[in-house]
């Protein structure tokens, strides 16, 4: 899910930016730093939309670097257990595939994927129905359900699920 | 206080360990020589001791020393015993043999060869404490297992090494990706991973139907399974409950214990000594010496108020108000004046305010009364409700609010014997007192027992 939240980050500046362009390097530094990173508590930052506050500069001791403590706005994902997503299909084997939606990455065990499909190895490996009416492979889309998520300290780690009604495939790649 | 725990014990032992064996998994099992169930059989002879040797307890039990050992190694894991290893000599075993005969009536006798050899001696003892946890983490693990089960959706892959029997989840699916993105390496050993299928349900291979039958048959089966789990454990269940407000027996460790127990039955016992076990005996060590009468006599023989009634006769009527609790202007029952007791199973013995009196204090001892005691102390009660119910019927004033602590009359009642004659003398006397005094005796013997335990 995503969220719009205020973070806060000491953002360290050398001394070369110093000048009439200080808050803009500032700016662009934190964005620079933050914008695609994860922690595990406010998941994944996806884009930085303002910044609240800068405060005042502290000197270091022994160095000139200055740090500011700057409040910022910006778009998180997180994703949550029970949460419906679509994902991509990004490698498929016979203990499941992995998927990816977003900046987060989700594996389908294939005791969770539904009965009727099987795996099939080959140069494109692939999870079929028995009638081949519906194939799940490589860069196909599908909505999956997530059961269960593993939060590291800078890691979000998904385990889904298809089994559930209206999950599945959404778009098949090869029709497209 | 220890029999719901050992009921408890009991009750967990039937439920869960009725299938094991103490054969060793190469013997060969005939039907002749299984014995499953052994388990039960030694945790229902762990709820009668204390601190046990295992040496003694398999030649109680009639079994070979080896299997209980067996038995007693499982059961240590599964949390339910605590044992200690001790090497000692042949004189170290005998003050173990004195305390237990301090606690318990057995009578060992181990007189042996005075060489300091020293032997391991292995002593076990049931924990109370972590059976009651152990059981209800039992339960909760196994109810939760069948719900997840039954949902069906929601439970995460397990993966097992198979050479090396490390365990993973599907959360450590990205690690275990191998080089050719095909399966899943272990990560000490390089081994190919094996779906660890945790479904209870079996899967039905081959149905016509689809899944969709197949599917529901599983999760009928899986209800039916949740279904026959609450009503068979229904007892132990109702069991945990009573025993979850209950202090929890505590042993201790084995050489508190001992030595608890041996100086316990000295004092009860005086000093007739077991002469040819104390001639060996250590310096400083307590004598060791044999003796039949328990520690729990001692405390019946001192106050003499009829251990024997049972302390929860009166839980369902109306409590009876201990004299310290009854002030002057209380607008009380007769019931909870503690005056009238017909209901009691005891036949008929008013012993029950005797009992609310010395219910903390008794209930941890046992049931080893002196018979002629109680016999006695039946009559009499009996006897002194007759003379009650006599006196009410003559008296004819107003029940008077302040009978209460009449600490006149108690002056004289000490001895048993003598409240019956007191009673014979105030029959005639219709003062205001008069209905005091028809409560006097019950009263009288809240007082005595207030006096005595004072």
């Amino acid at each position: 899910m995503f969220f719009h939240i205020v973070l806060e980050r000491n953002m360290q500046l050398h001394p070369r930016y110093f000048g009439r362009n200080l808050r803009d390097n500032l700016v662009s530094k934190l964005m620079k730093d933050v914008e695609g990173t994860c922690s595990g508590r406010h998941g994944f930052v996806v884009a930085v939309t303002g910044i609240e506050n800068i405060g005042k500069g502290l000197i270091r001791d022994g160095t000139g670097f200055v740090t500011f403590p700057v409040k910022y706005q910006c778009v998180v994902f997180r994703p949550f257990k029970g949460e419906i997503l679509e994902a991509v299909v990004t490698m498929v084997n016979k203990m499941g595939f992995f998927a990816e939606a977003g900046p987060v990455q989700i594996f389908v065990s294939n005791h969770l994927i539904p009965d009727d499909m099987e795996f099939q190895s080959g140069d494109m490996p692939n999870y079929t129905t028995s009638d081949g009416s519906v194939k799940i492979q490589k860069d196909s889309e599908v909505r999956l359900k997530i059961i269960g998520t593993r939060v590291d300290a800078t890691e979000i780690f998904c385990i889904g699920t298809i089994k559930d009604d209206f999950l599945g495939v959404i778009n098949d790649p090869t029709t497209v | 206080m220890i029999e719901p725990y050992n009921k408890l014990v009991k009750l967990a032992a039937r439920a869960f360990y009725d299938d094991l064996t103490s054969k060793g998994d190469n013997q060969p099992k005939t039907g002749r020589s299984d014995n499953r169930g052994i388990a039960v059989v030694v945790l229902d002879a762990l709820t009668r001791r204390q601190w046990v040797r295992e040496e003694d307890l398999a030649k109680d039990l009639k079994l070979h020393t080896k299997q209980l050992r067996r038995t007693l190694r499982f059961f240590e894991e599964e949390k339910i015993i605590t044992r200690d290893h001790r090497r000692e000599t042949a004189k170290g075993a005998k003050i173990y043999s004195a305390a237990v005969a301090a606690t318990a009536d057995a009578t060992t006798g181990k007189e042996g060869e005075e060489k300091v050899k020293l032997h391991t001696h292995s002593y076990c003892c049931l924990d109370y404490a972590q059976i009651y946890d152990v059981v209800r983490y039992r339960l909760h693990r196994m109810k939760h297992k069948l719900k997840d089960e039954l949902e069906n959706k929601n439970t995460i892959q397990q993966y097992i090494c198979p050479n090396c029997g490390k365990r993973y989840t599907a959360f450590d699916a990205p690690r275990l990706l191998s080089r050719n993105g095909e399966d899943f390496d272990c990560e000490s050993c390089d081994g190919k991973l094996d779906v660890e299928s945790d479904k209870l349900a079996a899967q039905e291979g081959g149905d016509g139907d689809g899944d969709e039958n197949a599917r529901r048959r599983r999760r009928e089966k899986l209800k039916d399974m949740l279904q026959k789990m609450e009503v068979q454990l229904k007892p132990l269940i109702d069991q945990l409950g009573r025993v979850k407000d209950l202090p929890v027996p505590e042993f201790g460790s084995l050489q508190a214990w001992e030595a608890r127990a041996s100086a316990a039955g000295r004092a009860a016992n005086g000093d007739n000594a077991g002469d040819s076990k104390s001639h060996l005996g250590y310096n400083g060590a307590p004598m060791p010496y044999s003796g039949d009468t328990k520690v729990v006599v001692d405390f019946n023989g001192t106050e003499g108020k009829g251990e024997g009634v049972k302390s929860e006769t009166d839980s369902t009527s109306l409590k009876v108000l201990p004299p310290w609790m009854i002030t002057s202007g209380m607008n009380l029952t007769k019931e909870q004046r503690g005056e009238v007791k017909q209901e009691t199973k005891m036949d008929g013995t008013s012993t029950s305010t005797a009992a609310q009196y010395t219910d903390e204090k008794k209930s941890t001892i046992g049931h080893d009364d002196k018979n002629i005691q109680d016999e006695y102390i039946k009559a009499y009660y009996a006897a002194l409700l007759k003379k009650q119910h006599e006196l009410e019927e003559a008296a004819k004033n107003p029940q008077d609010a302040n009978a209460a602590d009449d600490p006149s009359s108690s002056t004289s009642i000490r001895k048993v014997g003598d409240k019956y004659k007191r009673e014979e003398d105030d029959d005639g006397t219709e003062w205001e007192e008069a209905p005091a005094r028809a409560d006097a005796p019950a009263e009288d013997d809240e007082d005595d027992i207030d006096w005595e335990e004072g």
